[in-house]
């Protein structure tokens, strides 16, 4: 094989080949206009979106540099696969100029002088591209077609592997090039195969998922603006997503920028557990029904193409829209079709119909009566919050009437009294209404959060601090929506502001003689009996012959993904003992199973999330798993239950610190 | 088939009650549906699903007693009747059934419901009187409502288990027992087509009816709570033996 210096191009076209290449140039747009026109006329038939700020740029600008231009997202979270990816892409981004010098020849208007310095730079620029590209995409054909990941689906896509054959077409053509004589008929050979190649490819965008091709950059500039974000309602008939006229212009772009490439289902927790539910197909289940029935239509969405119950099987975590490389954001989705349900009465559960008579009579999301928050707050002498102290502690549903939820409260108030913090607790909380708010109910969450709201303009709340990660997101983001809320933090948040002040258990020695905080009947810690006394002489020196105790760390999805804090609990968990971290962790954190409400409602099928969690963190080896959301708590604690004596234990990050302190003053 | 559903607004289950400076009855504090007249309009949206015709929720209390039969708009009836009347605490259960059933007589209903009992006063007397001054035919403790060729079978509760089935001819009025039916949640578009559904406001004088009352509350005031423990001693037999005899005697639960 020779190679050349340069790209070998033919040097005259006949006026037939110029004709031809016109007609077939033409043909080519107009099927692709046919299809392309026909998505984009349904995107924009599709109504505003209301709240839509494209402002700040700065962001939008960011984030499409780094995800599009970059591929970050593509490659971070499926790395080899991914990185293929970027380099059939970038491939594509270095080829524009080459595409356009290519079609520009034959009606002699080339710019891209094979032999001249600039041109010949260029060419071998791309041919760099093209070789890895080449590479890229026969891999990436291997995988698709002969591994066959789970998450891409059962169905072998043959569209794929054309669009596949095509872009290798393509690539090698070009470099042949490099490998004929200029002006040889070889190179006409060469050429026109190179065009046919591309004329096939553009009208084949918009017929198949390549289509992200052109949507997908559009789609990752024009997000929300932030992390599963629930767009406001818009007037008096707007109910969520109920029919075709519901569908808003960012829903239609996402659902046609799928590239089905299964990220999202790969990290669903429901997906991961036999459930119905797989964010994948709700997107492209909104696809089929703009194909059909267009974004003017009557039907109801949830029908043929989307079912009620899957929709109901979502827990809100959000690893779908964090993991979406093309910018679909899932959740607005998946709420918005949970509210066109609820908000219209459709969605019948009795499950959740309990919960929503419960938050409209009484205060709380458990049925409790609130004088059982007033016992609990007057046996443990919590002081009322009168507007003179710092922080406001919020109580919430879990805090005020779960009996953990209590214990995980007063081991707060333990670390707030050792550090000094002036902190009160409201005479008379509602609950915040986040099951409410993402089961889709927005007459309930509206009263709950503008009773709260005026609770707290009344009391003069300034600060709040929560154990509860859910209480903390619908109070700093939901209840925007109807006021404006006090600063809100996590407990977690609180604490590793005084990581330095907090006793760090040395060596994390096991200091049998500290009084437990009333955990579970497994704990270990329980205050020795007599025999056990002895030892506690010994036990007591602190450079302990005993390995650190592990402790392994659960993030919950409404502290980690939805508020970015993964940080500030290690650094407590670190005070405590040695940090063990899960094999999914951080962003990839996998659900327990509470979230969007389903922690109220009735069995799950399938395989339990927490179960699925649990064995997780258990075959960590770690000896605690350490929480920091009083529903993952809850979770964990029934998966616990079933898994026998030798399950870890499980305590909150609070209760971690709280048995560090020295004794005295326990509530 | 038109129904006619009687409810009240009542202190909410865990508000705080406090005796009025009179000490004849309540101050103002926070107020809801009465759970009973929850099932009673839900017995009644259930039977105009299965049978058409219209809705009607009817009270009678002042200004506030709006929110609540907006509320019930927003479950699904029809339009709402209010009869203004401030003075509810100083009325009686005929007086108050004076003023309903002159309120319900111009609608000429096929059925009338009404909760079996409030969960302030829980007199269970005011559905029977309106009845009576109506002269329905009626049935009381109804968990189940069916309507027949010639008017309704009811299923009524009795007591340990047992139950009765009763048919009435149309009109008729039912007091209709909680936990009958599963009770349906307030949706947005309920309250939203709240908005457009008539209210329409009635006072007790435009009603003309005798407000003497027959039944003079005297006074009202808070239990006392008290507690007194006492140890038992002795052995756990010579304890039970002790327990009992207290409860048979001082107690007298026994």
């Amino acid at each position: 094989m020779i190679l050349f210096p340069t790209l070998a191009e033919p040097q005259y076209f006949s006026l037939f080949e110029k004709l031809l290449f016109a007609a077939l140039a033409l043909t080519s747009a107009a099927a692709f206009w046919s299809r392309f026109g026909l998505v984009l006329d349904k995107i924009l038939k599709s109504k505003q979106d209301p709240g839509f700020r494209l402002f700040p740029i700065g962001k939008r600008i960011r984030e499409f540099v780094w995800e599009v231009l970059c591929q970050a997202k593509v490659i971070r979270e499926r790395p080899l696969p991914g990185l293929a990816h970027a380099f059939v892409f970038w491939a594509f981004c270095a080829f524009a100029l080459v595409t356009l010098n290519h079609c520009a020849t034959i009606f002699g208007f080339g710019f891209l002088s094979p032999s001249g310095s600039i041109g010949r730079l260029y060419d071998y620029f791309a041919a760099a591209f093209a070789i890895v590209c080449s590479v890229s995409i026969f891999a990436l054909f291997v995988r698709r077609f002969f591994i066959r990941p789970q998450w891409l689906g059962t169905k072998l896509s043959w569209e794929s592997g054309v669009i596949a054959l095509l872009i290798f077409v393509l690539m090698t053509s070009y470099l042949a090039s490099f490998c004929v004589a200029d002006a040889s008929p070889s190179a006409r050979i060469l050429w026109w195969s190179h065009s046919l190649a591309l004329l096939t490819f553009l009208p084949l965008i918009p017929h198949t998922k390549h289509l992200h091709l052109l949507l997908s950059p559009a789609t990752v500039f024009l997000s929300r603006g932030s992390f599963a974000q629930i767009p406001p309602l818009a007037g008096d008939e707007d109910f969520g997503l109920v029919a075709g006229t519901d569908l808003t212009r960012l829903v239609s772009l996402q659902a046609y920028s799928c590239v089905e490439c299964g990220r999202c289902t790969e990290h669903c927790p429901a997906s991961n557990t036999g459930k119905l539910l797989n964010p994948k197909e709700i997107i492209l289940g909104l696809r089929g029904y703009l194909n059909e029935y267009g974004p003017a239509s009557a039907e109801p969405l949830l029908g043929k193409y989307n079912s009620q119950q899957a929709v109901f099987q979502c827990t809100t975590c959000g690893a779908c829209e964090f993991q979406c490389p093309v910018g679909i954001e899932h959740l607005p989705i998946l709420i918005g079709l949970s509210r066109g349900a609820v908000n219209t009465g459709t969605w019948e559960d009795q499950h959740g119909s309990r919960l929503f008579l419960a938050l409209e009579r009484g205060s709380n999301a458990l049925g409790i009566s609130p004088t059982e928050r007033d016992r609990f707050i007057e046996k443990n002498a919590l002081p009322l919050f009168d507007g003179t102290q710092e922080y406001c502690l919020w109580l919430g549903c879990m805090g005020a009437y779960d009996p953990k939820g209590r214990e995980i409260v007063l081991a707060l108030v333990r670390v707030m009294s050792y550090l000094g913090t002036s902190y009160g607790v409201l005479r008379k909380e509602k609950c915040t209404g986040d099951a409410a708010r993402r089961l889709g109910n927005d007459l309930l969450f509206q009263q709950l959060a503008e009773a709260n709201l005026q609770t707290m303009a009344e009391n003069k709340v300034k600060k709040i601090v929560s154990i509860c990660p859910h209480c903390v997101r619908t109070i700093q983001e939901d209840w925007h929506e109807y006021g404006t809320p006090p600063a809100v933090e996590h407990h977690s948040e609180f604490l590793a502001r005084f990581v330095s002040q907090l006793p760090r258990t040395i060596d994390s020695g096991f200091s049998p003689d500290i009084e437990s905080e009333g955990c579970g009947g497994f704990n270990p810690r329980i205050k020795p009996t007599a025999p056990e006394a002895a030892l506690a002489p010994e036990a007591e020196q602190t450079t302990s012959t005993l390995r650190p105790e592990k402790i392994v760390y659960h993030d919950p999805c409404y502290l980690g993904r939805y508020r970015n804090v993964y940080d500030q609990p290690r650094a407590i968990v670190s005070l405590a003992g040695e940090l063990v971290e899960a094999p999914r962790n951080r962003e990839r954190s996998f659900c327990c199973g509470a979230g969007g409400g389903l922690v109220f409602l009735g069995e799950e099928t399938g395989e339990r999330i927490s179960h699925n969690r649990v064995h997780e963190l258990i075959a960590t080896g770690a000896q605690t798993i350490a929480a920091a959301c009083p529903f993952c708590n809850t979770m964990f604690r029934d998966a616990l239950a079933a898994t026998g004596d030798a399950a870890p234990e499980l305590l909150d990050i609070a209760q971690l610190v709280a048995r560090t302190l020295p004794q005295g003053g326990v509530s | 088939m038109k129904i006619v559903v009687a409810i009240k607004q009542v202190p909410e289950r865990d508000a705080q009650v406090r005796i009025d400076a009179a000490g004849k009855w309540i101050e103002e504090t926070e107020y809801a549906l009465n759970e009973p007249d929850a099932y009673a309009l839900e017995e009644a949206l259930q039977l105009r699903e299965q049978h058409g015709g219209e809705v009607v929720v009817l009270s009678a209390g002042p200004e506030r007693v709006g929110t609540t039969l907006r509320e019930t708009l927003a479950k699904g009836a029809d339009r709402a009747i209010h009869v203004a009347c401030d003075d509810l605490g100083a009325r009686d259960a005929l007086g108050v059934a004076r003023l309903l059933a002159a309120a319900i007589k111009p609608e000429a209903p096929d059925l009338v419901l009404t909760g079996l009992q409030s969960e302030d006063l829980g007199l269970g007397q005011t559905g029977v009187i309106v009845a009576e001054l109506l002269g329905l035919p009626h049935a009381t403790l109804i968990l189940h409502v069916e309507k027949t060729e010639t008017g309704f079978t009811v299923k009524r509760e009795l007591e340990e288990g047992w139950f009765q089935t009763i048919e009435l001819p149309t009109p008729a009025l039912l007091t209709i027992q909680s936990g009958g039916n599963k009770l349906r949640y307030a949706t947005l578009m309920g309250i939203k087509r709240a908005k457009t559904k008539e209210v329409r406001s009635v006072t007790s004088a435009e009603l003309a009816v005798n407000a003497a009352p027959v039944v003079l509350l005297e006074w009202v005031t808070l239990p006392r709570k008290q507690k007194s423990t006492q140890m038992l001693p002795g052995t756990a037999k010579e304890a039970a033996v002790a327990l009992v005899e207290k409860l048979n005697v001082e107690a007298r639960v026994l």
